[in-house]
């Protein structure tokens, strides 16, 4: 075999036999789940104005919107109270559970339907901090983001120490298969019914978020068959599926992140506020932005300063997509990204808009870093984190005499599926 | 291949700069099995496409490659969705768009290609009809300094003090051409939700007294260009430049939520509704 042809075999290896960057994909599970969280409680006292069926944008204005963009919302389900109020609860609900990574894939579905049902009943109330949630919980349906800091993970920690196989853990498993019939249940009377979501309009423009539901749904009813009936080739089979949609989801969720630093960087430098050095001046003005007008005036007050803030985040923001393959220089670029973002939280008044881009940030940090944050996590919280972070040492035992700096080899749990 | 997943996971680097990354030379593969076996718990030997039998690797394959097409065909949209038009966008924008919305939509482009540099205040008066049958018009509310007032000092605004109001005007401005006639099904739309705030607005500012029934609203956007810095020696015009729209009479559709008691009754509603009493 050439050269080529070896790294090629390798690399097809590696992008099926595993699902990478599991601390990655955890770190950006708990951080959209707690940035929606977080957001859907902050508005709770809000949340008939923005999202309730008599809000400004109003039940019946956002039916004529949707039946022009045919967006994804249950909450045009219905136009009643109680309806509106029981997606509000179950989308804080779901958060949490996908936060805490109980049942993840179903839990990463329902987020999504979650973030989807309110953003696109008031699509005008949102902000660049929605647009993110919007497009990552699409993202993240597709990983395998519960291999480790989840529930999940201390559970199938739990059987194996207990000497449980796979096999034998999911067929004691009760949960698993009742949700998978509740929310098949829910499919198929939606999709008999004939909800307007459901409709298959043109041959080339299928209904994307449903055909998701069903794709992902049926996908874990062959997995879970697999499990308990299937050959082992077609456990291998499933396994080798779901690592690979997972390595181009988490792929994906890169791009995106380059791609926002990319056009948000770019199109800067066409701008003659951020050529003369003075842009961050004015965002630090505007009424609506500035929830401290003092601290706005003293990072501004030396247009030497202004200038240098100004320069580097064009910088850094065109420089990023192109520092992601240099491990050093990536993670300088993104203390500072991060920093600013923290910065903005603040100075902007947009914490989770400054969330949202934190979590995008994180995708990119090193493995070592973020196991290490586990750790410190875990002693500072006790047990659940401190297990879960800290499981793969207890139950796999170092097999080389010198530990790799990145750490010992990570169990795969099964995946977590309903 | 297992022994390297906890490195790996920086997918950012294809090429892991400290693990052992994907052998290259055929020597190290049985190696890698070897480790995968005794610590994987997986008695069935190897992971990945490779542990398949014939007929499944190509099943593995067929899908590898229809979740490799979709993948990069999305990234691809993404990007032209974002990019400049252009030759290809120029052709086959519609495309794009159709794989773009209503679910992948994004803007980016934050404070670019310039930041804004006006305060834009949205201000509206309201005609209101006395009990006795006599109108009178108010003076304008800054709304948009009562939202300015809200973010003062809150480390956590909510998206009805930052983003409402700021947002629907907007939206009226760009679905509106400049004598504020409706460009579309969206500007129709815009109209009756900017109308919609304006009366909720109105509502617990508790215009007018007693009695009172609010019958017609105005809005009005009041732009001033942000003082250049101290340390600068640009001039610019701080005169407040203003655009108005019609008076819009108002009825119970207009009111959301609790703002319905000093509007007319709309005119599918029954007529003893007429002429709500606060």
């Amino acid at each position: 075999m050439s050269g080529v042809e070896v790294r090629a075999r390798a690399g097809l290896q590696k992008i099926t036999a595993s699902a990478l960057g599991p601390y990655q994909s955890a770190v950006i599970r708990i951080g959209f789940s707690a940035t929606w969280l977080l957001f859907l409680l902050r508005e709770f006292p809000h949340r008939q104005e923005l999202y309730g069926p008599d809000a400004p944008w109003s039940w019946d204005l956002a039916r004529q919107l949707i039946a022009d963009n045919h967006a994804f919302t249950t909450l045009m389900w219905s136009d009643g109270q109680a309806w509106f109020e029981t997606v509000y609860a179950a989308a804080v609900l779901v958060s949490a559970l996908l936060m805490l990574g109980w049942r993840t894939r179903a839990m990463a579905v329902l987020f999504m339907v979650g973030v989807l049902s309110l953003q696109n009943r008031s699509v005008f109330v949102g902000d660049g901090g929605d647009n993110v949630l919007h497009l990552m919980s699409i993202y993240l349906v597709f990983t395998r983001c519960g291999q480790v800091w989840s529930l999940d993970a201390r559970r199938a920690a739990r059987a194996r120490a207990a000497g449980r196989t796979d096999e034998e853990t999911v067929a004691d498993d009760r949960v698993g298969p009742v949700l998978w019939s509740v929310l098949g249940a829910a499919l198929v009377f939606l999709t008999v019914t004939g909800q307007s979501d459901f409709t298959w309009r043109f041959l080339l423009d299928p209904p994307v978020v449903p055909l998701v539901l069903w794709s992902v749904w049926l996908g874990c009813g062959l997995w879970w068959y697999a499990q308990r009936r299937g050959s082992r080739d077609l456990r291998l089979l499933c396994d080798v599926v779901t690592n690979t949609a997972h390595n181009a989801a988490l792929s994906v969720i890169m791009v995106e992140a380059c791609l926002v630093y990319a056009t948000a960087g770019w199109y800067k430098i066409q701008g003659t506020r951020w050529q003369d050095g003075t842009a961050v001046y004015y965002p630090l003005h505007l009424d609506y932005f500035s929830p401290w007008p003092a601290l706005g005036d003293l990072m501004t007050r030396f247009g030497l300063m202004v200038l240098i803030v100004t320069y580097v985040t064009v910088a850094v923001q065109v420089a990023f997509p192109f520092t992601v393959f240099n491990r050093r220089l990536k993670n300088v670029l993104l203390v500072f990204m991060m920093t600013e973002h923290a910065v903005i939280a603040v100075t902007l008044g947009l914490p989770f808009f400054s969330l949202a881009m934190i979590t995008t940030d994180a995708v990119f940090l090193p493995t070592s870093f973020l196991r290490r944050v586990g750790g410190w996590v875990g002693r500072a919280c006790g047990r659940p984190f401190s297990r879960a972070g800290s499981e793969n040492g207890v139950e796999l035992p170092a097999r080389r005499p010198e530990p790799d700096p990145a750490g010992p080899p990570v169990a795969q749990p099964p995946p977590a599926r309903p | 291949m297992e022994t390297e997943t906890g490195a790996a996971g920086e997918a950012a680097r294809p090429s892991a700069d400290r693990a052992p990354s994907a052998p290259a030379d055929e020597q190290t593969q049985p190696a890698a099995d070897t480790a995968l076996d005794d610590t994987a718990a997986r008695p069935s030997g190897r992971l990945g496409i490779a542990g398949l039998s014939p007929g499944y690797q190509l099943t593995a394959a067929l899908a590898l490659a229809a979740v490799a097409v979709v993948a990069c065909v999305h990234v691809l949209m993404v990007f032209l969705y974002v990019a400049p038009p252009n030759t290809l966008t120029k052709r086959h924008g519609d495309l794009v768009d159709e794989w773009i919305y209503p679910e992948f939509e994004q803007n980016w482009k934050l404070f670019a290609p310039n930041p804004l540099q006006q305060n834009i205040a949205v201000q509206a008066r309201a005609e209101l009809r006395a009990p006795d049958g006599s109108l009178r018009t108010t003076g304008w509310y800054d709304l948009s300094a009562q939202d300015g007032a809200a973010i003062h000092h809150n480390p956590v605004p909510s998206h009805t003090q930052q983003n409402e109001l700021r947002r629907a005007w907007d939206i009226f401005v760009s679905t509106h051409d400049a004598k504020n006639r409706s460009t579309g099904l969206r500007g129709d739309l815009s109209e009756q939700y900017l109308r919609r705030i304006i009366v909720l607005r109105l509502d617990r500012l508790d215009v007018g007294a007693k009695g009172d029934v609010v019958e017609r609203v105005q809005v009005r956007s009041r732009a001033t260009t942000i003082a250049p810095p101290k340390w600068s020696d640009e001039k610019v015009s701080q005169k407040p430049v203003y655009r108005q729209a019609p008076w819009w009479p108002v009825t119970k559709h207009d009111a959301p939520l609790d703002s319905g008691s000093s509007v007319r009754a709309g005119a599918d509603d029954s007529p003893s509704a007429k002429g709500g009493v606060r």
